[in-house]
């Protein structure tokens, strides 16, 4: 009931898939070519006057998030792929972010989305370094968890990037059947290393050499461009998953699941933000965190006219449809956050 | 770049639409201009055409209908299709209006006017007769046709012959070519007409049952033979899915057969294929590769795939013809 009612709503919408959403996401990224390269340039003018500077920094933050967000995350989701445009295409992609994209769509796009919420399965629930259901051990460590989380988001593009290493290790010895490693681990290292150099060398010598006596302005530029953009991308993503009332899912029970059952672990494993046009453009769209973990390739532009039905149909089952301002999402992760770092 | 240079792609060459003329109710001629890098073609070869159909980058195969003298003079090339109401590009490609920018690939093909003293017999099938134009075009510019008569045998179905007048046109300004229209029907089939020819060199565009015909007998009379037959693709329908079949399935210069049961990710796992995936579910796009050729059902919704080159999920596709897919 549940499964056919929400596979009607995606083939509705399937449907409809066309020339506007090429259009839209060949605009957003035209869109974040200009901001890249704007910012770029007036970071460079801010000897001249400052607030160019401010400008600048601001410009170039906006462009990596729409790389992240709205068009790397969603186009290496497979969104895309349908227009059979090489450019835009999930196997291709690769974004502006210390995280290898292969390896990111080996963790997230498939482990994270195909058993969400599966604590033991998922990864990503916690990442391994915050304690945020009962299904964990209290360790010491969980005590000053929140500076972890802090530091997390800081640095959120090299724990996005570290993420599947760190797995990997974690569960070594303890091979799972199904999951197959399909990179070996010095590979592993090897795209690690040269990707997040990649982008040091780009973000900290390149661009600051060309700009030559403004080494440090531009310098400092990218720094903050990149933190306010971890930062950003950080509290959405916790904003999507780590709300009071998200639960989690044991292994046990999700063997052999339908998929019915698994729209049903999708929906509680997820939360969604309200907002205006913009803030779901830079979201992502991952302010429609439900929708996209129920329909994890449909262009997300489209979540948007997706939502009140997919509510409606929740609201028949008698389901929790998880939604709320930003403010009210952030300070229900900061308490959960803050709730489980003690026993 | 794509800002600067319209459907700049990678891989790519830009070609510019200059014309599109109904010949027929239902034959469409479209003439291009490809940019200046196009390596020019040799009268028989095909290029793949690129447009965007709702979104949509679509690729289907078309004879060059030009000589290369044409191209080098006028710069343009000329296309003719049938235009196929259900199919995917060619009725996008009748309402496509000039100078829009598409991409199509560099030519290919070896389907050309052999290097012979011998007659040369042409066989065409139903609106194969593309290259045949196109040679014949560049070999009476050239002045290559005077070493050896040239014969069309031109088989369609009744009232179903297109581009005759340019056939006749051709035949004014060369004394040494000469062409029959023919229909199955009523002149019986192409095998009856080869005897004549043993001595020639032949050379076949058309239906593969057609060309199945004219290469046996070329097997018995030791005529050099050349070719280009596409096997037409299968019309698939829907209520023989149900029933357990096997096609072909190529991979990376492998060969291995499917059915039509299982999905293509499990059939190349238990073939011990080097296959990634991740979920099994569709979710994941792991498992995703390039079908170059061949249509799919996806087993989630049952839709079929369109048959040209496209990315396919191969945990849930099925085969529903031959297939040929790069991993
Ligand atoms: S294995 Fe995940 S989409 Fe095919």
């Amino acid at each position: 009931m549940l499964e056919a009612q929400l596979d009607a709503i995606k083939s509705e919408v399937k449907d409809k898939i066309g020339a506007e959403d090429a259009a839209y996401i060949r605009r957003i990224i035209l869109i974040q070519r200009i901001c890249e390269w704007s910012g770029r340039i007036l970071l460079m003018l801010g000897f001249l006057q400052p607030l160019l500077w401010v400008a600048g920094v601001l410009s170039l933050a906006a462009a990596k998030i729409l790389d992240n967000m709205e068009i790397g995350h969603n186009v290496m989701h497979g969104q895309y792929d349908w227009m059979n445009d090489s450019h835009i295409n999930s196997k291709r992609y690769e974004w502006d972010i210390a995280c290898d994209g292969a390896s990111w769509n080996r963790v997230h796009n498939y482990e994270h989305h195909t058993y969400t919420n599966i604590i033991g399965k998922d990864r990503d629930f916690g990442y391994g370094l915050l304690r945020l259901s009962n299904d964990f051990r209290w360790r010491v460590k969980n005590l000053w968890q929140f500076a972890t989380y802090i530091l997390l988001s800081v640095m959120f593009q090299w724990g996005v990037s570290y993420h599947e290493m760190a797995a990997e290790r974690v569960f070594f010895g303890k091979k799972k059947k199904n999951r197959k490693n399909q990179v070996t681990h010095s590979e592993l290292k090897k795209h690690f290393f040269s990707k997040g150099a990649r982008q040091l060398v780009k973000d900290y010598v390149l661009f600051p050499l060309l700009a030559g006596p403004l080494f440090l302005w531009v310098l400092s530029g990218n720094l903050i461009a990149n933190l306010l953009r971890n930062l950003w991308t950080s509290t959405i993503i916790f904003c999507g998953h780590f709300t009071g009332d998200v639960e989690t899912f044991k292994a046990e029970d999700c063997k052999n699941e339908t998929r019915g059952q698994w729209y049903y672990r999708q929906a509680l494993g997820s939360s969604n933000i309200k907002g205006g046009n913009l803030f779901h453009i830079l979201t992502g769209h991952l302010s429609f965190q439900v929708e996209h973990h129920l329909f994890p390739d449909i262009p997300a532009r489209r979540y948007r006219e997706m939502a009140p039905k997919v509510q409606a149909v929740f609201k028949q089952h008698g389901m929790h449809y998880n939604t709320g301002s930003f403010w009210k999402q952030y300070t229900s992760v900061l308490k959960r956050i803050v709730r489980y770092s003690f026993p | 770049m794509q800002q600067v240079k319209p459907a700049w792609r990678d891989g790519y060459y830009r070609a510019q639409v200059e014309a599109v003329r109904n010949l027929s109710s239902d034959m469409l001629e479209v003439i291009l201009t490809p940019e200046k890098a196009w390596p020019s073609h040799i009268a028989g070869q095909h290029i793949a055409l690129t447009i965007e159909v709702n979104g949509r980058l679509t690729t289907r195969v078309f004879t060059v209908v030009c000589g290369a003298s044409f191209h080098r003079e006028t710069k343009n090339i000329r296309l003719i299709t049938k235009v196929n109401n259900e199919g995917a590009l060619t009725p996008a490609l009748s309402s496509i209006t000039p100078n829009t920018w598409v991409n199509i690939s560099a030519p290919k093909g070896n389907f050309t006017l052999p290097n012979t003293d011998k007659p040369v017999l042409m066989v065409a099938g139903g609106s194969r007769i593309t290259p045949f134009i196109a040679m014949l075009e560049d070999a009476i510019e050239n002045n290559l046709i005077h070493r050896a008569p040239v014969h069309l045998l031109y088989f369609a179905k009744p009232n179903e012959h297109v581009l005759q007048s340019e056939l006749l046109a051709l035949q004014k300004r060369a004394n040494n070519f000469t062409f029959a229209v023919l229909t199955r029907q009523k002149d019986g089939d192409v095998k009856d007409y080869l005897s004549h020819f043993a001595d020639a060199h032949w050379l076949v565009c058309g239906p593969n049952a057609m060309y199945e015909q004219v290469h046996e007998v070329a097997k018995l009379v030791r005529a050099p033979l050349d070719s280009e037959h596409f096997a037409s693709l299968p019309t698939v329908n829907i209520e023989s899915l149900s029933e357990k079949e096997t096609f072909s399935l190529v991979h990376n210069g492998q060969h291995l057969s499917v059915n039509n049961q299982k999905s293509l990710l499990s059939q190349l796992q238990e073939a011990k294929q080097p296959v990634t995936y991740g979920c099994g579910m569709g979710i994941c796009h792991q498992c995703q590769c390039v079908k170059k050729r061949g249509v799919v059902r996806d087993t989630r919704t049952g839709e079929l795939s369109d048959s040209a080159e496209q990315l396919i999920q191969l945990c849930v596709s099925q085969a529903v013809t031959d297939l040929e897919i790069q991993l």
